[in-house]
């Protein structure tokens, strides 16, 4: 296969793409009372180089799967960003491209893009098929993307010698193509429940394509990330709050744009947030008690109603309600840092979280603004990085809970392979049975010896 | 996901009952474009309960992971229960209390969820054969079938056998992730080492979901 010379290059580490996190590993902190515990090796790792792979990919292929659905959206509907947010989902592509390309080079890199950039292109015949009411080219634009997967899982198959198999490739692209375009022929018919549902999902399932390819890539080149696994419980940990809490900087920008348009999906999109948030006091509770994740819900909840604030009173053009909100999100931030700090026994300093806090209302805020001025170009890359800083969220809270509660994530593979024998049908028999051998032994010598004897002496007579 | 509950209005949480919120919180949270001509709020219910378009087959990725109760193994004549097991004191896998007993290492993968789900059998008691004696004649393409409580089933393939020396064996392609889904089983091979109690080394019997 022609694609094949590209996977001869040296990976390089793929967290170099990134920006490094904001919220630094919370074992670096010294802690308020409580003994450290000191993590075993590997396991309870909320960071390193295979973990480090598996968030960035988590972050770029979840940002695609929004953005996409986004730009669709937006084009059906000829809304003035639609440019915008079709750039900020090639800005993606771009992004990923380069991924690929630190594992397998830049050529690699090229023919991923190429590939990758088509289905894109489909998505938008799909939009322009649909705005036309062109059945033909409808079904022209379905079938182009079922030549798309094909050619994405061969590529995907080869790239990793065969860790990633095409056929279950396939299957997986085809449940990213249906749920795109399943939530796009929702909105289209005005079944914004679905559209929001399916959004949602989309979202989800690029983690699980996100675990595949950074599993397949780390076993690949093992020297390269150290020998480290992406599977671990505090990498499982990762991916989750990863998800939850980039899903509702996504969600929440999103609703704020349905919010001050009166779009007819505002009410879908904000019941969305409101399942995020949901399943983020869930993920809470799961670590610090049902109380803790009622409280963290009351405070989080209080601050998406903040922004509703902002968004009324910029629809009213009533810039003291517009100060009082932004006064209020102030507030909201000290509770919030305080409420981590003490969840956390001091791993999260209430003053690093109050500062990570600032820059995600600042960046909401941002997207929020350019977009009602109509400068789109300020508001997508603004999007993206609101997405992105939502990882270092997730990485700074992971660290602090794995560090807090390291039995949780100790790892639950064995050290040893299992002791399935007792000797019984062995070669070498057990001590009952050595006994009887060395009978039978004593018994047949006690035959022989006589009968060589005999022989001896009859031959020398 | 966890709960998907569709709580219809933006500021449903504070500690009320969802039920509540949804008569009360119209009135301020769900009309942010109050000055807007088409508000959300002035169109309450915009949306049809229903679509008339036709949901496509694979809209989620299945989880074919199960719960196994039991094991089938035709070609080798196992036909026997299953016991969950987890890790020991010392490291090792755990192994199943009845010498006919399969032990499914539970706190692994679920059998047809992505990546390895193991299972141990003994291949000898002190005085006789047990239940996965005759592992090592299983060849490539024999069927390995499970059944969960409610009688669902999973059928796995045979693609390959290899013997690792009891103390190195690559436990993290046993017992790791994969994008396929895979189930292993373990047995012991060897020399009995009389002093360690033990055999000398561990079979493994690689398996792949039939789909």
């Amino acid at each position: 296969m022609k694609m094949k010379k590209y996977f001869v290059a040296v990976p390089l580490s793929l967290a170099l793409l990134l920006p490094t996190a904001g919220l630094a590993s919370a074992s670096d902190h010294s802690h308020g009372g409580g003994t450290m515990t000191t993590m075993t090796a590997g396991a309870a790792e909320t960071s390193n180089k295979a973990v480090d792979l598996r968030a960035a990919l988590d972050s770029l292929l979840s940002e695609h799967a929004y953005l996409a659905v986004i730009a669709m959206q937006k084009g059906i509907d000829g809304k003035g960003d639609f440019d915008a947010a079709a750039g900020a989902l090639l800005q993606n592509a771009d992004d990923l491209s380069k991924a690929v390309a630190s594992v397998y080079g830049e050529d690699g890199g090229a023919a991923f893009k190429e590939i990758w950039t088509s289905h894109i292109g489909y998505f938008v015949d799909y939009v322009k098929a649909t705005g036309a009411k062109d059945d033909a080219a409808k079904k022209k634009a379905l079938a182009d993307l079922d030549d798309y997967r094909v050619k994405q899982a061969a590529f995907l198959d080869t790239a990793t010698g065969g860790r990633l198999k095409a056929k279950e490739l396939e299957e997986g692209l085809k449940v990213h193509i249906n749920q795109l375009v399943w939530a796009f022929d929702n909105y289209v018919a005005g079944d914004f429940d679905k559209t929001y549902d399916s959004l949602r999902e989309s979202i989800h399932h690029m983690y699980g394509v996100g675990k595949g390819l950074s599993w397949a890539i780390t076993d690949q080149f093992p020297d390269q990330f150290d020998s480290k696994t992406v599977d671990t419980p505090a990498a499982e940990l990762r991916a989750s709050l990863n998800h939850l809490f980039s899903e509702h900087a996504a969600l929440a920008i999103l609703a704020m744009q349905k919010g001050i348009d009166g779009a007819k999906d505002f009410n879908a999109s904000a019941a969305a947030l409101n399942e995020n948030t949901d399943e983020l006091s869930a993920a809470i509770a799961s670590v610090y008690g049902k109380e803790g994740g009622e409280a963290f819900k009351k405070i989080w909840s209080s601050h998406i109603g903040y922004f509703v604030d902002y968004v009324k009173a910029t629809g009213a053009k009533d810039d003291a309600a517009k100060a009082k909100a932004i006064a209020d999100l102030d507030k909201y931030r000290a509770e919030q840092a305080a409420f981590l700090d003490t969840a956390t026994e001091g791993r999260l300093k209430a003053a690093d979280m109050e500062a990570g806090l600032k820059m995600h209302v600042d960046e909401l805020l941002k997207a929020f603004n350019s977009y009602t001025e109509m400068d789109y170009s300020m508001t997508y890359p603004t999007v993206r990085e609101a997405y992105a800083h939502m990882y270092e969220v997730g990485l700074g809270v992971t660290s602090a809970i794995v560090d807090q509660f390291p039995d949780q994530f100790a790892g639950k593979m064995p050290t040893e392979m299992p002791q399935t024998g007792m000797g019984g049908m062995s070669h070498q028999k057990s001590s009952t049975s050595d006994i009887l051998m060395i009978s039978l032994l004593i018994m047949a010598m006690a035959v022989l010896i006589p009968f060589f004897i005999a022989r001896r002496n009859a031959s020398k007579s | 996901m966890m709960n998907r509950k569709k709580i219809r209005f933006f500021l449903a949480m504070v500690g009320m009952v969802a039920m509540a919120l949804t008569l009360i919180s119209c009135s301020r949270e769900v009309s942010p474009a109050a000055n807007h001509t088409q508000t959300a709020a002035s169109s309450p219910s915009p949306t049809p309960t229903t679509s008339a378009l036709q949901a496509p087959d694979q809209l989620m990725e299945e989880d074919l992971g199960i719960v196994p109760v039991s094991i089938y193994i035709p070609a080798i004549g196992v036909d026997a229960t299953i016991e969950e097991v987890g890790t020991m004191e010392n490291g090792q896998m755990g192994v199943p209390q009845n010498i006919d007993g399969v032990g499914w290492f539970e706190p692994g993968t679920k059998p047809g969820a992505r990546g390895n789900a193991v299972m141990a059998g003994h291949v000898d008691s002190l005085t006789g054969p047990a239940v996965f004696y005759k592992l090592d004649r299983l060849k490539a393409g024999d069927e390995v079938v499970l059944k969960d409580k409610d009688g669902v089933t999973r059928t796995f393939i045979v693609t390959g056998t290899a013997s690792y020396p009891r103390k190195d064996a690559p436990l993290e392609d046993i017992f790791g992730f994969s994008y396929q889904s895979h189930l292993n089983l373990i047995t012991c091979t060897g020399e009995f080492n009389k002093e360690a109690k033990t055999h000398e080394e561990r079979l493994v019997v690689y398996t792949e979901l039939q789909k």
